[in-house]
């Protein structure tokens, strides 16, 4: 897998006869669809887009030169996606998922705490995953009285754990 | 059916009783729960409760929008892992 490329949909199924393809949006932006030229399949096949609606919670995808449903029903599944250059820039304070997967942490006294492996989506604050081998994974809550630093450059964070009630 | 509004919201007892003692010392701890079906009332509100999931406690910081809710609603019992490296962003609260 080339790990400068993101994924920002999914191909789950043709729609109707003329091409179209429904695509689930796997990605914070699914505005984005309407501004691109050109996708990328997880195959390395460059696509045209020819046309993009938006219907219920999916998007709605044609490319050019592929007009009939059975030119399109090879696409199902593939994943499309765009280069690290492509993304969505974000607000300050907002981070990328994949950026922050792989992080170590550290507490304020130095003192490692393990590495980002996963990032939980709870509907309130969102969870960071950290684990060490053969430990029991720390869970750290992304609020800004815990987590006192990120800083990509150095793949490195700095938590303030929460003292818990015993 | 719902429940009758003569006997209030529901909330574990001992999570209620933790909540309390921590509003009036004014004092933030993390509290670990198993009652996923605890309502969150307006005195959790600026708390971290840890949700268990069934697996682990998932520290869940209470606004006052979850108010009304249960706590289980804030820690998701399955876990997708699907598509790595998607265009997916996280921020601090």
């Amino acid at each position: 897998m080339n790990t400068n490329l993101i994924t920002i949909g999914k191909i789950v199924a043709p729609h109707g006869v003329r091409g179209d393809v429904r695509v689930i949006a796997l990605t914070d932006f699914p505005e984005r669809f309407q501004t691109m030229k050109q996708v990328l399949l997880d195959n390395g096949q460059k696509l045209d887009i020819s046309g993009v609606k938006y219907h219920k919670q999916d998007v709605l995808m044609k490319f050019r030169g592929l007009d009939d449903r059975n030119a399109v029903e090879a696409l199902k599944g593939k994943l499309l996606q765009v280069t690290k250059e492509e993304l969505v820039d974000l607000p300050e304070g907002h981070y990328y998922t994949f950026d922050i997967i792989g992080l170590a942490v550290y507490d304020e006294d130095g003192q490692p705490l393990g590495t980002i492996t996963d990032v939980i989506t709870t509907g309130s604050n969102d969870v960071y995953v950290a684990e060490v081998a053969g430990k029991t994974p720390v869970l750290i809550p992304a609020l800004k009285d815990v987590v006192k630093n990120i800083d990509l450059p150095n793949k490195r964070m700095t938590v303030k754990l929460q003292e818990e009630w015993e | 059916m719902s429940r009758s509004i003569k006997k209030g919201p529901y909330v574990h007892e001992s999570l209620l009783k933790k909540v309390e003692v921590m509003n009036s010392k004014n004092e933030k701890k993390v509290v670990k729960t198993w009652s996923r079906s605890s309502t969150i009332l307006p005195g959790f509100v600026g708390h971290t409760i840890a949700v268990h999931d069934g697996r682990k406690h998932v520290p869940v910081y209470i606004t006052e929008d979850m108010v009304g809710h249960k706590l289980g609603e804030f820690a998701p019992t399955r876990t997708y892992k699907g598509h790595g490296g998607t265009e997916r962003s996280t921020s601090l609260r």
